[in-house]
């Protein structure tokens, strides 16, 4: 079973009277272990993309099905659900809840699908150790580098083992080097647990990481 | 949330103090109040009856023998009995000063209900005093004395919360209060009582006592005790004032408590959208933030309530503030109320969250 599939998805905002066409006809399968690189200028449509396969925005038309599940036609309480129990997800600007430590960042999620306290306080350390942040799991997220922040930020998106990983420009604010780590980072994690991802990312030196790449510009995917 | 904690201990403080100042406004009131109104709300007739012309007032009212017994007449009364009551100097701890005198006819209607030490008079000439003054030279076994006059009054007994005009009290027998006021005021014609104190049979609601006894006796105006310490001269403006303060006081901390979470929430609205996006419902995190109201305010409330308990221990034996436990509560909880209510904004601005505004559009148009 594909871990997503859009077909026809379109949506449209609206700004005033006019109409911004941010989607359009976008049709994409994504295996179940697929790692996809999404690449496009900015305001192309990458973040509305990833929104959409991740249930926080509904398509003006066209239907999202991820796991099998149908989500275009989901109330805004099943989305909710959906969300915590599916999806991981590392934004593009905020991603860490600033007054909580590295670790409560990564419970912040568990709490939420209920899990055992004891089992989640054990992963989420084990997630800390392998991103290499066992010694900064008790910081604040302003005592941490980008780098730092950034790999909480996977060890969230990976604490509720989601079977879909949505992460956007996650090294447009490194360096280069520094991005690359993360980027290998996010991509043997995501391997090594057979997890699907699409990575947003304006940085075609990136995607080499990834099994296959989608650009997209002005809401239109080119593979 | 959990980190912010110095932050909500400061709010938590700042609400404590505002509980304490209308806590401590409260007892003060009663206090203050107590101190007017004492010996009137402290003795044991249900019904006062002044003469109708007084507006019900007792300096101003004096009734007649026949008005007493057609008082004692009327259907439901078990017993009545005069009240003399006047102001008078006498010296006291061998200094002079002004005091309250209330005869009453030992036995019957009008004897204080708070005695707390030693007895009530059993005879002419002993007095049951306020406590409060009894260091004053109103202590039990102290000689009281009407100034410029031989009468000569002992105290035999204390009474708490029965001074009237902030002024000592004695009760003595109406009698022992006939021969103080001929003695003060030696060219005074016949000496009439103040009002008739009634005792309202059992099962009679004083209340519906009173109006039976304006309505059936001519020239007089009856009231049962609340109504009658209500209508002291003086209490309802002190009420009314008071009223007002204490009003402010809890606007004030409406106002406090809604503006913190307001800010609160404002500023950790990207927070609060990210953990939206995460898939927390709108309900769980007004949730979270009602709790913290709650929290602060029930903090708050414990604070208040301490510095009240503080505040009783350190006070003086002139001036006593007793924490009422019962005044505690129900002052805490319409202080949570009304947290909760100017909460509601807060909630609102929660429940309005946007969970794509987590989603970020910094970066768009090249801005970083
Ligand atoms: N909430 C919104 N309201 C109106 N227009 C929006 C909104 N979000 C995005 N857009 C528009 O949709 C287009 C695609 O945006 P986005 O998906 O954020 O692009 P990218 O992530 O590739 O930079 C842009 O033209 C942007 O201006
Ligand atoms: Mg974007």
């Amino acid at each position: 079973m594909p871990a997503l599939e859009m077909t026809d998805v379109r949506k449209t905002y609206r700004s005033g009277d006019s109409e911004v066409v941010a989607l359009d006809h976008a049709s994409l399968t994504l295996g179940d272990d697929e790692i996809l690189a999404l690449v496009g200028p900015s305001g192309s449509g990458k973040t509305t993309l990833l929104s959409i396969a991740g249930g926080l925005l509904t398509p003006t038309e066209g239907s999202v099905v991820v796991g099998g599940e149908e989500i275009s036609a989901l109330d805004a309480k099943r989305l909710t659900r959906f969300r915590r129990e599916r999806v991981g997800f590392v934004f593009q600007a905020v991603n860490l809840v600033p007054f909580l430590t590295a670790r409560e960042n990564l419970l912040v999620v568990a709490e939420l699908g209920r899990r055992d306290g004891r089992a989640a306080r054990r992963r989420a350390d084990a997630l800390l150790d392998e991103l290499g942040l066992s010694d900064r799991a008790g910081s604040l997220p302003a005592q941490l580098s980008g780098g730092e922040r950034q790999r909480v930020a996977i060890g969230r998106a990976l604490m509720n083992e989601p079977a879909l990983v949505l992460v956007d420009e996650p090294t447009s604010a490194l360096d280069t080097k520094l991005g690359e780590q993360v980027m290998e980072l996010i991509t043997s994690e995501v391997k090594s647990r057979s997890t699907a991802a699409i990575i947003v990312t304006h940085d075609t030196r990136m995607t080499h990481y990834a099994d296959r790449t989608i650009e997209i510009t002005d809401g239109v995917l080119v593979a | 949330m959990r980190r912010a904690k110095l932050r909500f201990g400061m709010l938590a403080c700042a609400v404590g103090l505002l509980v304490f100042l209308i806590l401590f406004q409260q007892t003060l009131l009663g206090t203050l109040l107590g101190y007017f109104t004492g010996a009137l709300e402290n003795q044991s007739a249900d019904v006062v009856v002044y003469n109708e012309e007084a507006r019900q007032n007792l300096a101003g009212s004096l009734v007649t023998i026949d008005q007493l017994e057609a008082v004692g007449a009327v259907d439901g009364v078990a017993a009545v009995g005069p009240l003399g009551q006047g102001t008078f100097t006498v010296v006291a701890g061998g200094e002079e000063r002004d005091a309250a005198v209330w005869g009453y006819r030992l036995g019957g209607p009008g004897e204080p209900t708070t005695l707390v030490e030693g007895r009530l008079p059993e005879t002419d000439g002993e007095a049951v005093a306020s406590a409060i003054d009894a260091a004053a030279g109103f202590d039990i076994g102290d000689e009281v004395t009407i100034a410029g006059t031989e009468v000569a009054i002992t105290v035999v007994g204390l009474a708490s919360d029965i001074r009237f005009s902030v002024q000592p009290v004695l009760f003595v027998s109406y009698e022992t209060w006939q021969d103080v006021a001929g003695a003060a005021n030696p060219d005074a014609p016949v000496l009439l009582p103040s009002a008739a104190l009634v005792q309202a049979a059992g099962g009679v609601a004083p209340a519906a006592l009173a109006e039976r006894i304006t309505a059936s006796v001519e020239g007089v105006e009856a009231l049962d005790r609340a109504t009658a310490v209500a209508s002291l001269p003086g209490v309802e403006a002190v009420n009314q004032s008071f009223a007002l303060i204490l009003l402010l006081a809890f606007v004030v901390v409406t106002l406090v408590v809604g503006f913190f979470f307001l800010i609160i929430t404002v500023q950790k609205l990207p927070s609060l959208g990210l953990l939206k996006a995460l898939g927390y419902s709108s309900a769980q995190l007004a949730w979270s933030v009602g709790l913290q109201v709650l929290a602060v305010s029930a903090g708050g409330v414990l604070v208040g309530g301490l510095l009240l308990a503080g505040a009783s221990l350190a006070s003086s034996e002139s001036f006593p503030i007793s924490a009422d436990p019962a005044l505690v509560l129900t002052t805490g909880a319409a202080v949570l109320g009304l947290a909760v209510v100017s909460s509601i904004g807060s909630l609102r601005r929660v429940a309005r969250i946007d969970a794509t505004a987590a989603v970020g559009r910094q970066h768009l148009g090249g801005l970083e």
